[in-house]
């Protein structure tokens, strides 16, 4: 454990040197103070670098951080990333979200991300995780995106730290959908069981890097309401989908926010780490990612998946 | 009571529904189950139109276009074409019958083609029953 502490203090020096220089902020992870994870936070000096943590317990896609504040000054925007926000970030560069040159992106190689809700009372100390005083294996609390990671190496990057040992267990075997056993009824009771607990609070569409449309499909806010509005005309306002608590609306919102995603999902499983109720979503975009790369033979091409037009799969 | 299915067609403006037209002038009969919408292009059929005309009780919805290469704003039908590849895998997926969801190319001239598919899609609908999954009001 000695060894990651000083590969984190390296980490932390360097932030220091770039964000003296070359670099306005840095988005790294810091420590929450009474919970076992690490939240997102912008560090714009180099007195704070000690707050930095790298950890196994990180929580939030800095690529949507990057993306949110990217607008906002001229400066370079340094990033500490994993391999699946480099990912992210990569696509978000391809669709023009993003400048290549305004960001600084170091790379971290990844072991995987542990998901606390496993564990009932989870403790950190002296690089081993306990679970009240059982001594518990990382490999066997990881969350399922990070134990099916298909690259844990960074795949866009100005400099990488080799700070976790990249997780053994990562077979790309492992990678393709596995569909629900039995037939059409059995899948569509499991889904509607699964729907069922949704309760559209919107956090998946919130810590998606992906989902950054200015007016999401549930959300209807181009109608422009004066005092002589009526009450009659705002409730029949045209929209797909209103407040409801149907299992198939639930459904229907989250087929939508999958297909936005075609060909375009880095995999980073964000979604399910910010679902409360624990709605494997990420079923429904592995799925895509398999028809994407199937069905159509995309495979990380120059051009956007969606606006990729000589891909016609034939008998379909 | 006989179960007769409820089929929205979103119709392109260029070719499907001039053929839909063509074959109403020459007088083809087909299924009346069939209602068309007439949209500016198939480019245009969001995915939650679809499932919108699920929840609102169609038992079958079908998204006819020009032949890929005729489409008047050129690339729309591969965007159609596209997109609901995808729906239907995903409903498939989550269990819901694929085969509700039709993508189907028609010309212009193409009315007696046009009039069989629609026979042929009714049949198909008739024979699945009615559509409950998505269905808004009581099953």
């Amino acid at each position: 454990m000695k060894k990651e502490e000083s590969k984190i203090s390296k980490i932390k020096d360097r932030v220091a040197k770039l964000l003296e220089k070359d670099v306005s902020v840095f988005i790294a992870y810091e420590r929450m103070p009474f919970e076992l994870k690490d939240r997102l936070t912008i560090i714009s000096s180099p007195k704070e670098v000690d707050k930095i943590s790298v950890s196994p317990f990180m929580v939030g896609s800095p690529a949507r951080m990057l993306l949110e504040i990217g607008g906002i000054d001229d400066g370079k925007i340094g990033i500490i990333a994993r391999a699946c926000d480099t990912r992210a970030i990569k696509q978000l560069i391809k669709e023009g979200k993003i400048k290549r040159e305004r960001v600084y992106i170091m790379g971290i190689t990844c072991g995987g991300m542990v998901n606390t809700r496993k564990l009932r009372s989870p403790r950190f100390e002296n690089g081993r995780l306990y679970d009240h005083d059982r001594e518990v294996h990382m490999k066997d609390v990881l969350y399922d995106t990070c134990s099916r990671c298909e690259d844990p190496l960074p795949v866009l990057y100005d400099e990488v730290f080799d700070v976790f040992d990249v997780f053994e267990g990562v077979s790309k075997a492992d990678e393709s959908t596995e569909e629900i056993e039995g037939d059409r009824e059995k899948r569509w009771s499991y889904w509607m069981g699964e729907m069922e607990k949704c309760i559209r609070c919107y956090a998946c569409r919130s810590a998606c890097p992906m989902c950054y449309c200015t007016e999401c499909l549930v959300d209807p806010i181009n109608l422009a309401v004066s005092p002589f509005t009526s009450a009659e005309e705002k409730a029949s306002y045209p929209r797909f989908l209103g407040k409801t608590i149907s299992a198939e609306d639930n459904l229907f919102y989250h087929i939508i926010r999958v297909l936005h995603h075609a060909g375009r999902c880095a995999d980073c499983g964000e979604c399910e780490r910010a679902c409360p109720m624990d709605i494997p979503i990420r079923e429904l975009e592995r799925k895509m990612r398999e028809v994407v790369r199937d069905v159509f033979g995309y495979d990380d091409d120059e051009i956007p998946f969606l606006a990729k037009l000589d891909m016609i799969p034939e008998g379909r | 009571m006989d179960f007769e299915p409820k089929i929205l067609v979103f119709a392109c403006n260029w070719c499907s529904y001039a053929g839909a037209d063509l074959a109403g002038t020459s007088r083809l009969q087909y299924a009346p189950n069939v209602r068309i919408v007439r949209v500016m292009c198939s480019g245009m059929v969001n995915p939650a139109l679809i499932l919108h005309a699920f929840r609102m009780g169609f038992d079958g919805v079908v998204v006819a276009g020009c032949h890929p290469g005729d489409c008047h704003y050129n690339v729309g039908n591969y965007y159609a074409k596209k997109r609901i590849v995808l729906l239907r895998e995903l409903l498939e997926f989550v269990g819901f019958e694929s085969e509700r969801l039709k993508l189907l190319w028609a010309s212009a001239s193409e009315g007696k083609k046009f009039a069989e598919e629609m026979n042929e899609f009714t049949e198909k609908i008739r024979e699945l029953g009615p559509q409950e999954k998505f269905r808004r009001c009581q099953k």
